[in-house]
């Protein structure tokens, strides 16, 4: 039974729009331009397009559903794990294996061993990390955004330093696989990313509905009996690994969390994570295919669509902060 | 529910030093003290909030500490001073998760029964679908204790809950209380500030200075002036005003 029938209804309808909006587009995507009466020329742009469609869905779903859940943990909606320095230390984490292992090493070479040994690194010292930090803040925003922001820029200046000293080879090997993007993606992972995403997404299914919960603060979640510390770490966990498949995948991306968490939130005015997750991945999927859609035929490659997402993120995260300001 | 020796320290200071209490059931008791005096840590501690660094919390006959959390969610509702939601969240969705403990997010049909009555009982029906973010201090106060209500347990703390309130807003919330007590049959655990209300209201007083008890006893016993210008090192009068001891200080 619900206790409010008919705003669900309207939601759930809302979930549905943008449910088939993203299948449009998607459709459009693939087919826009493409010579469908010769089977050779079709097959040829299917196998284009396919891991770019693939990897912007997936990409959508990780960083939209990280970014959400990281939000409503530290019970504030300005903050994503980018900007608390989560991919810089995913950045770091695979130049460090560079650096040590050297480019002929199996987990250089091998993209799968790769990405896998990044991810154990990352889920680790991430956890760490920020459990550390949020536990010894208490969970106090402007300290964490402080020490977010410092963490994001020394991981960025000792991935740099090594960068520096590095074997020339390794250097050139790494920048390939750094400088992944919509247009270069990396696609060697794609079904073991698919695979692990949907793993996580199931080991944490009940720790979503407890989430609702959490929003309520630190005590009124005890008080309602949600073993908080424990799943809280859960979370953080599932978190890391989105991170950290997102950025494998396509790359830093800085303000796409920030718009589709905030987005989703605005639109669906919910306090179910099952919707809002869903909200900001398909609102992701809708922007990044139809901004890909804008790059290749309009813009036929001049800009990347990550420029746009940064362009237009950096603007409504100063929107967010100043309108936050009156409330 | 009965405290042995309880102790708490923040970096090496006791703040709690072996307190030792009983609570009485179905009586409404006020902790009260100066600043500082431990009150809101003991209440934390009895709560879970706070972890204890020493002593014993007996809550039905088995330690605190060894009730599933879900459980002690049944019996047992704390209410502290901060509450601020991010979330888009109307009066009667936050109502709802006092259910949370007994049915998670899937509300049976006795869920929803609860839920209304717990938004009658708080007088609060005509702002049911109104977003707490929108609503005044008092207001917002009275949709969490409904959802303490909705929670539905025998015992429930209220750490400072006139704080931030009027002179209106407060007396009604005391005269709630006394209510939960009376007709509900609830246990109820108050930290205040405001003497009067806890000598106008409650059953059982328990006074605090420097992490210690001072003491602890009926309405009668505690407010008196010998007792309280030793905690709180000020001259007191006491009044007899409709039966009950009330203070003047100034």
């Amino acid at each position: 039974m619900e206790i409010n029938a008919a705003a669900l209804k309207e939601k759930r309808r809302m979930l549905w729009i943008l449910g088939a909006l993203v299948l449009l587009s998607i459709v459009f995507y693939m087919t826009i331009d493409v010579n469908l009466s010769n089977s050779k020329f079709l097959a040829f742009s299917m196998k284009l397009r396919t891991p770019k469609m693939v990897a912007m869905v997936v990409a959508a779903f990780a960083i939209g559903a990280a970014s959400i859940v990281f939000q409503s943990v530290i019970n504030n909606t300005i903050v994503t794990p980018c900007l608390l320095g989560m991919n810089s230390l995913y950045t770091l984490i695979h130049t460090v294996i560079y650096f040590f292992f050297g480019a002929a090493s199996i987990f250089v070479v091998n993209a799968k061993a790769s990405f896998l040994l990044d991810l154990v690194m990352m889920v680790v010292t991430a956890t760490i990390i920020y459990g550390v930090l949020f536990k010894k803040t208490n969970y106090n925003i402007l300290y964490i955004l402080l020490i977010g922001t410092v963490l994001s820029s020394l991981f960025g200046s000792m991935q740099e330093a090594m960068i520096r000293v590095m074997d020339p080879n390794d250097y050139d090997n790494l920048l390939l696989t750094l400088v992944a993007g919509f247009d270069n993606i990396n696609g060697e992972i794609i079904v073991l990313c698919i695979v692990l995403l949907l793993l996580v997404a199931f080991f944490l299914r009940k720790d979503i509905a407890l989430l609702d919960v959490i929003t309520l603060g630190k005590h009124q979640a005890i008080n309602l009996g949600v073993d908080y510390d424990k799943c809280i770490r859960r979370m953080l966990i599932g978190v890391t690994i989105y991170i950290a498949i997102a950025t494998a995948m396509v790359g830093p991306v800085s303000f796409l969390g920030l718009i589709l968490s905030n987005l989703s939130r605005q639109l669906l005015k919910s306090y179910r994570h099952t919707y809002l997750i869903l909200g900001a991945s398909m609102i992701g999927m809708l922007s990044l295919v139809a901004g890909q859609i804008l790059v290749e035929h309009v813009f036929t490659y001049a800009i990347p669509v990550s420029i746009f997402i940064t362009l237009g993120g950096g603007i409504y995260f100063l929107f967010l902060l100043l309108s936050a300001k009156k409330g | 529910m009965t405290i042995e020796r309880l102790k708490k320290k923040y970096d090496g200071k006791s703040v709690v030093k072996d307190i030792s209490f009983e609570i009485p059931k179905g009586k409404i008791i006020s902790l009260i003290g100066p600043n500082g005096a431990g009150k809101s840590t003991v209440m934390g501690m009895i709560s879970r909030l706070i972890a204890k660094d020493g002593g014993n919390i007996k809550f039905e006959d088995k330690d605190l500490a060894k009730w599933k959390s879900k459980e002690l969610a049944k019996r047992l509702a704390i209410l502290t001073q901060h509450n601020n939601v991010q979330m888009k969240l109307t009066v009667r969705e936050l109502v709802a998760f006092g259910r949370f403990p007994y049915s998670g997010s899937h509300l049976t049909a006795e869920d929803l029964e609860m839920i209304d009555k717990a938004i009658e009982y708080m007088e609060l029906k005509e702002y049911e679908n109104r977003f707490i973010d929108e609503l005044s201090g008092g207001q917002r106060q009275r949709a969490y204790i409904a959802m303490v209500i909705a929670q539905d347990t025998e015992y429930v703390l209220l750490d400072e809950p006139t704080n931030n309130l009027d002179i209106y807003h407060s007396t009604n919330m005391m005269k709630m209380v006394r209510r939960l007590c009376d007709e509900l049959g609830k246990t109820v655990v108050l930290v205040l500030h405001e003497l009067n209300y806890a000598a106008f209201h409650s059953d059982y007083i328990c006074a605090f200075k420097d992490g210690k008890i001072a003491k602890f006893g009926t309405v009668e016993e505690v407010i008196t002036k010998e007792v309280l210008s030793e905690i709180y090192n000020v001259e007191f009068e006491i009044m007899k005003i409709a039966g009950k001891p009330l203070t003047i200080y100034y």
